[in-house]
């Protein structure tokens, strides 16, 4: 009966240790010492070698892991943490294996980067923490006492004293803050929230000015997502149409916004404002085009058929067919900005400033339109479009709405991007944009605004900041997507459903409470 | 005649070379419970699929208060106000009891998608009272304290009518009702009866009843059509029906009213 876990522990100690080979064959181990020491605050230059020091820290750090997750939940505390060391150990003894290869190539002069081009000498001198054959038994070392130390560390920390502890301080910290809000004058009882509001307004109009204009860029990007997104949202996740041509209704705003104010090809100058207006409407009207014939089909034939309109838009301002009217593969260069008050948008906080502003006004209409009669016929033709048919629902038209409501959220995006970039060419709306918006609202959680943020941030924020492991992005995105799959299937930030009835019933308390005073 | 609510005309569909329904004539009374039962495939659900719009009929013609609603689409059926229920429920199974009802409040309210973005008065006071109604008719199912459960996570018995509480949020006239007690225990069974008697005692709808369950169908059918192979084959009062061999025939195979006979006299005799 005790073989059993032991022999658990071996194979999460095998585990480890091929995950750990498989990051030094593709030369992640250094990526990932960079980070490390980026965390410490000392920056690396590109192609050079962070210290030696962090990738005994990684290898620490990976050791300890291995103990933990072998240690498990339940049994006797002397077990768990030879469990800890059997899979320590298990680790260290193939990573030394590997090693011994290593230091073989390294010996022989054996250079096979023809077959793995990650695998160079400084990369495989530096996985040895530059010990040669002496960090064959380092790394055993580590990991066995890591291992070991992992396991210690999980027994003591899921222990009962220190949970109970750790419940103790969250239930505390719980009841003082509600006793302290119960305490607050009743000025700000009522007014809190607004307050709070207030603050949040007052931060989103500081921070950018202090951020730089690197971070402002990337804020920026992930807020035109976030619009995007719940534009997307109103389409996919409300009214449960499969829409994958989104990147037409952007290049239907963009174009408009760059073919009426930038000096070339036809010099209408018109300006930004009346500009982006245009490109709202001409995104609905795009939307309108797709959406009267399209909108009967269901499922997959319609994800095809707009996919099919985005290829095309996109294919058409590229072609020579309409040079003359939209400049083709070249694009359209030198875009002008808005003006406001006399105040041309020069910088990235100006642009920062008008990025929240278009967030705030799509979050408070799809709050609007959700819990509306609009909205949850939408949510019905999404469950069932037979049953809400049948209750009354015309499901041509509702859908058309969404479709366009959400164009025209596609539109603002694509003007104000086109704006802030000063260009925009064909290669700006292709259909992995489309998938982008897709893949960061189902990540984030359909249906949820903060779950929208986050997959934004998380999809586009993240990979922006994370320069060094971009050639490793669709490796770490295909990851992401399927521990997501596996832990919170629901996206980051799953959506609820209103409590209508609990939010009557204290709302018809209140009445009655208040009544009651006026009796007395 | 006035107190005809809806009427089948010679009514016939075809699924390529089956009929499923054939040249079949009803007549239903206003404040009725009109039950319409068969052998399963006798085209039961196909014919109220038919009123319903989700079919159109090849032949005949439904009439609706004496006007003709042959080829109008579903949600206009709807709207003048009939509302169905399904044999396989079909609830809207993410969203709460109340946002399914509210859903079927659906043609009731006029308040559109700029009124929503834009708070408009309409919209305030529309939504007030489609709230208030939603609870009110919560309370009428029965299901009072569910109405925040997600539907598909409320019971069997409760989804069943909570899908008659959809249905009746759109103020019906006529409603039908596609077997509303399959699956359910006796005590189910017993209180669905109950709702259905008290909707047309109380609302004053009409209900025309798809049902297996004869102990249901005899008690409270006011008048009973028998389908056989997309054929209408008897109608009459549950009394009438029960005496008829071409019924009993249907169900039990030919030879099945004879048989049904000599095992009635047995028991006589025994008794």
């Amino acid at each position: 009966m005790n073989s059993h876990p032991i022999r658990e522990s071996f194979q999460k100690g095998i585990v480890f240790a091929a995950i750990m080979v498989f990051m030094m064959l593709t030369g992640f181990h250094m990526i990932a010492a960079t980070l490390v020491s980026k965390i410490f605050g000392f920056y690396v230059l590109r192609g050079s070698i962070p210290e030696i020091r962090f990738m005994t820290y990684i290898h620490v750090l990976f050791g300890i892991w291995a103990g933990w997750s072998a240690s498990g939940k339940t049994g006797k505390i002397s077990t768990r943490i030879f469990r800890g060391l059997v899979a320590g150990f298990t680790a260290g003894a193939l990573i030394a294996l590997f090693d011994l290869i290593l230091n073989f190539l390294i010996q022989s002069g054996t250079d096979i980067r023809q077959y793995l081009s990650a695998l160079s000498f400084e990369s495989m001198n530096y996985f040895l923490l530059n010990l040669g054959q002496i960090g064959t038994l380092v790394h055993l070392g580590i990991y066995t006492a890591t291992g070991l130390a992992g396991s210690a560390l999980a027994v003591f920390l899921r222990s009962e004293s220190v949970q109970h502890g750790w419940q103790n301080l969250k239930s505390n910290t719980s009841t003082f803050i509600t006793r302290k809000t119960e305490t607050l004058p009743p000025f700000l009882q009522k007014y809190g929230k607004y307050l709070l509001y207030l603050i949040l307004l007052a931060a989103l109009l500081i921070l950018p000015t202090m951020w730089g204009s690197y971070l402002n860029f990337v804020i920026g990007l992930v807020g035109l997502y976030t619009i995007a997104g719940i534009g997307l949202n109103i389409i996919v996740g409300l009214s449960g149409q499969l829409v994958l041509g989104f990147s037409a209704f952007f290049a239907m705003g963009a174009y408009s916004v760059g073919l009426l104010n930038a000096p070339e090809p036809h010099n209408l100058m018109w300006g930004f404002w009346p500009a982006i207006v245009v490109a709202i409407l001409m995104a609905i009207a795009a939307a309108v085009v797709l959406g009267l014939p399209t909108m009967r089909l269901r499922g997959d034939y319609l994800a095809i058929v707009t996919l099919g309109f985005g290829e095309i838009t996109r294919i058409l301002l590229k072609s020579d067919t309409l040079i003359n009217l939209t400049g083709g593969p070249r694009g359209i260069l030198d875009i002008h900005g808005p003006t406001l008050f006399g105040k041309p948008f020069t910088s990235d906080v100006d642009y920062v400033y008008l990025i929240f502003a278009g967030v705030a006004l799509s979050i408070f209409l799809y709050n609007r339109l959700q819990d509306s009669r609009t909205g949850r016929a939408w949510l019905a033709i999404k469950e069932d479009p037979i049953a809400a048919q049948a209750t009354g629902v015309n499901l041509q038209k509702y859908k058309l709405i969404a479709l366009c409501i959400g164009a025209a959220f596609a539109g603002l995006v694509g003007g104000i991007s086109a704006a802030r970039n000063q260009f925009t060419g064909p290669n700006d709306h292709t259909l992995m944009a489309s998938i982008n918006v897709l893949s960061l609202v189902i990540v984030g959680g359909v249906n949820s605004i903060p779950g929208i943020i986050l997959g934004a941030f998380a999809l586009k924020g993240l990979p922006e900041i994370l320069r060094e492991v971009q050639n490793y992005r669709q490796l770490a995105f295909g990851a992401l997507l399927i521990v997501m799959m596996l832990m919170r299937p629901d996206g980051l930030w799953p959506s609820s459903r209103p409590l209508i009835e609990k939010e009557n019933r204290s709302q018809t308390e209140e009445n009655k409470t208040d009544e009651g005073g006026k009796d007395a | 005649m006035p107190d005809i609510i809806i009427e089948t005309k010679e009514v016939s569909k075809l699924f390529g070379g089956l009929t499923a329904v054939n040249m079949v004539n009803l007549e239903i009374p206003k404040y009725s419970i009109y039950s319409i039962i068969g052998p399963n495939g006798a085209g039961k659900t196909t014919l109220f699929n038919c009123i319903s719009g989700f079919y159109t009929p090849e032949t005949g013609e439904i009439l609706y208060f004496g006007e003709s609603i042959h080829g109008s689409a579903t949600d206009f059926i709807a709207s003048i106000g009939i509302s169905r229920t399904y044999q396989n429920i079909r609830l809207f199974s993410n969203l709460t009891a109340l946002e399914n009802i509210m859903v079927g409040q659906h043609t009731k309210l006029k308040s559109s998608w700029l009124d929503a973005i834009l708070h408009t008065p309409r919209f305030s006071k529309e939504n007030k009272k489609s709230r208030s109604e939603a609870i009110r008719l919560l309370k009428y199912i029965g299901l009072v304290n569910f109405g925040d459960f997600l539907a598909c996570n409320l019971p069997y018995g409760m989804q069943r009518r909570l899908e008659i509480g959809r249905a009746l949020a759109n103020e019906p006239q006529l409603l039908l009702l596609d077997e509303p007690t399959a699956g359910m225990n006796p005590h189910e069974t017993k209180e669905m009866i109950k709702l259905i008697r008290q909707l047309r005692d109380e609302l004053e709808i009409s209900i025309i009843l798809i049902e297996h369950d004869m102990r249901v169908v005899m008690d409270i059918s006011d008048q009973i059509s028998v389908l056989d192979y997309g054929k209408k084959i008897a109608e009459g009062t549950p009394k009438e029906i029960q005496a008829n061999p071409m019924v009993i025939e249907a169900y039990l195979g030919p030879g099945g009213a004879a048989l049904a006979k000599k095992y009635q006299d047995r028991r006589r005799k025994n008794a």
